[in-house]
């Protein structure tokens, strides 16, 4: 998941970005909001935090801009003033939560994941196909129960694909919501993940959860792991 | 400014009004005035009746004159009618006397009337005299010297005495007249009187409740042309009221200021203290954060009491309604609204959106998805006293120790609950305008937190 965020106080911005980072979220980061709205309108994140105190454009344009701009990701406050005032434009303007600071890292995490799975029309943190439970809040998964040992970019690729189960998702969606802006991309690396993921959560071959479906990208195969595969 | 109410409240006595002031002031001169015109007036028409009184009395003594004869041994006689009917008749309350030579003579009126006895006048002389503890008449008296032909002379006075009834009667009926004029001219005076004062001070009023809108918050200056003696009051008020208004303003900006450029540096202290815990510093933070949102959001609350506008409830809970709705929409399962038409939160808008906002985010976060929130006016509404306020926010599926959250920094749930302030805050709040806050487990598995703002 790509998570958008607009933050002037580079202290904060670097701290919430190495925070998200470390929770296996792809970050881009600017200090502007023109740049923030040049950001969600070129590239497809799939949630934004912004800062109401921004300098020039303020956050609250920048959400009304988003929302202008038909940008429908989740958007999440992050505000010095804990002014219901505040919150209130906020979420008048188009933003769908708001977290004032100072506040937990864990609190924050726990709300970009409600937003996200909210966004993708999940009510419950806990995903389950068949044998196969993801806990998108505690980043778990689990397969028959026993739990499955995923790096970062493999759980990335699964939850992308699990929040959007019918879906076909092509592997340049699945790079560019994985990887930050900057990253150094390869598409090869894709096939490798889902490969991995097969071989982790299908080691007898049977469930086939990862359908490929050729010349257009993955799908979840909910019947493979429901049992009607 | 101070309250309209304060100053009956705080034990001191209110000064006489102005009105009461002019209007006693006025009262007692005019009726000291119209007193002393009725007093003058009325010794005026008794010397007037008196003089009339002589006059005529001066008439009889020419009468008398006129029909008297001496003869040459100096006897004094009247000879036929006297030409007054008062003359002739016994009692009549007009008697005339002659005495002197070698006789004296009484009118036919002074029969079986006992008259004092005269004093003579040297000829040519008159004395009119008014009733005394000796004298009870008028007395006129004339000193003539009759000669009769041998050269002789013989001095005669003639007496005229009236009945002080002549005078008395015309005096009582004059002034039984005088007075009850003088009421009317008192009473129509008076009201003149009050007339002026009402809309003498009537500017005053004006300024007066100018300033108790402005107060409310129902105007932002005080308008219109104003007499030139009030001007430089007014002037000066609304420089006051300017002051005060700017003064607020910089306190609650610099307040916002300091909270704003504290919270960040807190929050990025905090994620830096997440990767490497420290218990002790952990709670110093949660400490500054406490003291930030609640101390400094109550010392901005306490500023903003005067001069606020009166803010209609209704449209900013709908609002807040939709926000929350909006941030809780997959596990809120109702939030009714029920408010009081026309209800109005005599304070500042920010400090009423903290209050619901915070009471309304608590019960969407608590218990099961059902929430509302009731909002009345706090009791009668007193001219001159701005009404109060009372709020309950209510959710099924509790109970939660409430009360606790009120302690510092309290939580009960770091993910739900997120900083725990929030009813730290709305009690900070609350208290900051003489409110209080009361919590209630309800029925079943209700929560009801009830908040009361009082009448101001």
């Amino acid at each position: 998941m790509r998570i958008l965020i607009v933050e002037d106080d580079i202290r904060l911005q670097d701290s919430v970005a190495g925070m998200l980072r470390e929770a296996g979220y792809a970050v881009d980061v600017t200090a502007d909001g023109a740049e923030g709205l040049w950001y969600g309108e070129e590239f497809p994140i799939d949630l934004a935090i912004v800062d109401l105190g921004l300098p020039g454009m303020s956050g609250l344009e920048l959400i009304a801009a988003l929302r202008k701009a038909s940008v429908e990701v989740p958007i999440l406050i992050l505000t010095a003033r804990s002014d219901w005032k505040d919150k209130v434009e906020g979420l008048e303007a188009g933003a769908d939560d708001y977290l004032t600071k100072p506040f937990h890292p864990e609190e924050l995490k726990a709300r970009v994941s409600a937003l996200l799975r909210r966004a993708a029309g999940h009510a419950s943190p806990a995903l389950a196909f068949g044998p196969l439970d993801i806990d998108l809040s505690a980043q778990r998964v689990r397969l028959d129960g026993h739990e499955v040992d995923l790096t970062t970019y493999e759980y990335k690729v699964l939850e992308y694909l699990a929040m959007r189960p019918d879906s076909v998702v092509t592997k340049s969606e699945l790079s560019e919501h994985i990887y930050e802006e900057d990253a150094d991309r390869d598409s090869n690396v894709i096939e490798v993940f889902i490969g991995r993921l097969r071989r982790k959560l299908d080691p007898d071959g049977e469930l086939k959860p990862i359908e490929t479906l050729r010349g257009r990208g993955y799908r979840l195969n909910l019947q493979g792991l429901n049992g009607g595969a | 400014m101070a309250a309209p109410e304060a100053a009956a409240n705080d034990g001191r006595r209110r000064a006489p009004s102005l009105r009461l002031r002019l209007g006693l002031l006025g009262a007692a001169a005019l009726a000291i005035s119209l007193g002393l015109v009725g007093l003058a007036l009325d010794a005026a028409y008794q010397r007037s009746v008196e003089s009339g009184l002589r006059q005529q009395m001066e008439t009889w003594v020419y009468l008398v004159l006129g029909a008297a004869e001496v003869d040459e041994d100096g006897r004094f006689s009247i000879d036929g009618d006297l030409g007054d009917p008062q003359l002739g008749q016994p009692g009549s309350g007009v008697y005339a006397h002659v005495h002197g030579g070698t006789d004296h003579w009484s009118s036919s009126s002074a029969l079986g009337q006992s008259l004092p006895e005269a004093a003579t006048v040297p000829a040519g002389e008159s004395r009119f005299e008014t009733p005394h503890d000796k004298l009870p008449f008028y007395r006129f008296r004339y000193g003539l010297a009759w000669e009769v032909d041998a050269g002789r002379r013989y001095p005669f006075t003639i007496s005229l005495l009236a009945d002080p009834a002549r005078v008395t009667d015309q005096v009582r009926a004059f002034r039984a007249g005088l007075w009850r004029s003088l009421g009317l001219a008192g009473v129509l005076l008076a009201a003149a009187q009050f007339l002026f004062l009402w809309l003498g001070l009537r500017p005053l009023r004006d300024v007066a409740a100018e300033v108790a809108r402005v107060e409310a918050g129902e105007q932002e200056q005080l308008s219109g042309e104003w007499p030139r003696e009030i001007e430089p009051l007014t002037r000066n008020l609304q420089r006051l009221l300017d002051t005060e208004k700017a003064n607020q303003a910089r306190y609650r900006n610099a307040l916002d200021s300091l909270a704003h450029s504290l919270k960040t540096p807190l929050a990025v202290l905090r994620a830096q203290l997440d990767h490497n815990a420290d218990a002790t510093t952990r709670g110093a933070i949660d400490d500054m954060q406490h003291l930030v949102a609640t101390r400094l959001q109550r010392a901005a609350a306490t500023t903003r009491r005067t001069l606020a506008a009166p803010v209609p409830v209704a449209p900013l809970v709908e609002r807040l309604a939709g926000a929350l709705r909006r941030v809780h929409s997959q596990d809120l399962r109702s939030l009714d609204v029920k408010i009081q038409p026309g209800l109005d939160f005599y304070g500042e808008e920010r400090d009423l959106l903290e209050v619901i906002g915070n009471l309304l985010e608590n019960a969407c976060k608590h218990g099961d998805g059902r929430v509302w929130l009731h909002a009345e006016r706090l009791g009668e509404t007193t001219p001159g006293l701005r009404p109060g306020l009372q709020l309950e926010v209510g959710n099924t599926g509790g109970p939660v120790a409430l009360e606790r959250y009120l302690a510092r920094g309290a939580r009960a749930d770091e993910r739900v609950e997120g900083q725990g302030l929030g009813l730290a805050i709305v009690s900070e709040v609350v208290s900051a305008y003489g409110g209080g806050i009361e919590f209630d487990g309800g029925a079943g598995d209700q929560v009801i937190v009830r908040v009361r703002f009082p009448s101001t």
